[in-house]
């Protein structure tokens, strides 16, 4: 079991060091998530709606289309390196491969958020401080959850002609429990609502990424075996 | 048997299944017209119920058993499941859109909104996505044994999704008490409307078997062609 | 309290009762075609 995690760690470094060479699928990540911020601001009348109102839609929705852009860009790097072929003939167990391209996907996915936040602030004038330990821990089970499937699918959708298409078709359903359960929360520590309030929607948000990762984990060599 | 004739069989079958079914459907025209009462509070609309509801039940049927059959299929590898799952998720995609129209234009004058994210319509909303999902995926892969068990993936992902977004809009509800000028049907249904609700459910089951057996045939005789025409090659 | 009278929502039922087997018999007739282009015009 240990040996199967280190593997994934492995993997996930590698992953991440190729990431890291080609900085242009962070910068674009990034890019796009301030530019959706921005229309979004301007999209809305300031006397009509107040920022804490809208601030957790517009930020979770800005973390949602960020994700995808980054899920797309790390497989098109992966397509282009050609890196999982190798990977596939060596007796990898699959379970390590899809927790390592999750741990990869997740920290690729990660910045990109904690980059975005302080945008946020920035932009929505929005007074984070005392509720920023909650935030930070309700980004990262909201995000576990979608790019986890998000991983899967991406393995999916890289061998099928319309990749681009295929992965925000096949994984909108699956962002909306994690979204919703992101948002109400977001929207109760901006509140200062006590955490009684948040528990069922963070209940929610631990058994989905608990049962998805699971079975992501397992269905991974259904998707890259022949 | 070859798949030529199992083709022809099932798809004659099927066709004949459906427009029974179909003609059942008449039927119910004729009891929900003819036979049920006129509910008091929602006028005549209330009967929009008798075709919604079965729906639901079709689609939900579709999509759990294209759910098993996935699950079924990775573990037992047999090509006959995956190609159920197949039919299955294109007729539910029909019966979903039943639902999606036949929703909105009942809640419109009893609700006085064309939409609402209650439960059963966005869970149908869903539903429909996936399959639509499903579908795509399906198109886009063109080597069968890999289509069947990237769909089989999606099947097995979306069925446990559904409790997920049940209980997303569950959750959501409870929390937001949206004010219900009129509950959509009444706590007890005289005799006539409920009977009418069974058979039409039964009609629309039926319906569901035609159909699948139709478009479980239709994959056979697409599958022979493909074979007869490579062979020519 | 119930109404006097029960609202004048016909028309609502009409288009429902429309819609719906026109989609059922609509994918049905679409899935004859494809049968029969499958099996070669018959």
């Amino acid at each position: 079991m240990r040996d199967a995690l280190r593997l994934a760690l492995v993997i996930a470094a590698k992953d991440i060091r190729a990431e890291l060479r080609s900085r242009t699928a962070l910068l674009s990540a990034v890019v796009f998530a301030a530019l959706v911020l921005v229309v979004f601001n301007f999209a809305r009348d300031p006397t009509a709606l107040s920022a804490t109102d809208l601030a957790p839609s517009v930020l979770w929705v800005t973390f949602a289309l960020a994700a995808m852009v980054a899920l797309n860009r790390a497989f098109t790097i992966e397509r282009e390196h050609g890196a999982l072929d190798g990977l596939l003939l060596a007796p990898v167990p699959r379970g390590s491969l899809f927790l390592g391209k999750l741990l990869a996907n997740l920290a690729f996915v990660g910045t990109v958020e904690a980059v975005t936040l302080p945008l946020f602030v920035l932009f929505f004038n929005v007074d984070l401080a005392a509720a920023l330990p909650g935030i930070i821990g309700v980004t990262a089970l909201a995000t576990i959850g979608f790019v986890s499937v998000g991983t899967i699918f991406s393995a999916m959708a890289v061998r099928t002609r319309f990749a681009e298409l295929m992965l925000p078709v096949l994984l909108l359903p699956f962002m909306v429990p994690p979204l919703i359960g992101a948002v109400q929360v977001t929207s109760r520590l901006l509140a200062g609502r006590p955490l009684s309030e948040m528990l069922g929607w963070l209940r929610l948000l631990a058994v989905y990424d608990v049962v998805f990762v699971t079975l992501c984990t397992m269905a991974f060599a259904a998707v890259v075996d022949e | 048997m070859t798949a030529g004739d199992a083709a022809r069989t099932l798809t004659r079958r099927g066709v004949r299944v459906s427009v029974v079914a179909l003609l059942g459907l008449a039927g119910v025209y004729v009891l929900a017209l003819g036979y049920t009462p006129i509910e008091a509070r929602q006028g005549v609309a209330q009967k929009i119920f008798y075709l919604h509801v079965p729906a639901a039940w079709s689609s939900l049927l579709a999509f759990s058993l294209v759910g098993i059959t996935s699950a079924l299929y990775l573990w037992l590898q047999d090509p006959r499941l995956d190609r159920f799952a197949a039919a299955s998720a294109e007729v539910g995609v029909a019966f979903s859109a039943v639902m999606l129209t036949t929703g909105p234009i009942w809640a419109k004058p009893i609700w006085g909104t064309w939409w609402t994210w209650d439960a059963r319509l966005t869970l149908t909303l869903f539903l429909f996505f996936l399959f639509i999902g499903y579908l795509a995926l399906r198109a886009s892969v063109h080597d069968p044994a890999e289509r069947a068990r990237f769909s089989a993936v999606v099947g097995i992902l979306g069925m446990l999704l559904v409790p997920f977004i049940h209980l997303s809009v569950y959750l959501f509800r409870t929390l937001h008490p949206q004010p219900v000028v009129l509950k959509p049907s009444a706590p007890s249904l005289p005799p006539e409307m409920l009977r009418t609700l069974l058979i039409s459910t039964l009609v629309f089951t039926l319906l569901y078997v035609g159909l699948v057996t139709l478009r479980y045939g239709l994959s056979l005789a697409e599958e022979a062609r493909d074979e007869a025409a490579d062979a020519a090659r | 309290m119930l109404p006097a009278e029960p609202p004048q929502n016909g028309g609502y039922m009409v288009a429902a009762y429309i819609v719906a087997p026109v989609i059922l018999v609509g994918y049905l007739v679409s899935l004859v075609g494809r049968v029969r282009k499958a099996m070669g015009g018959r």
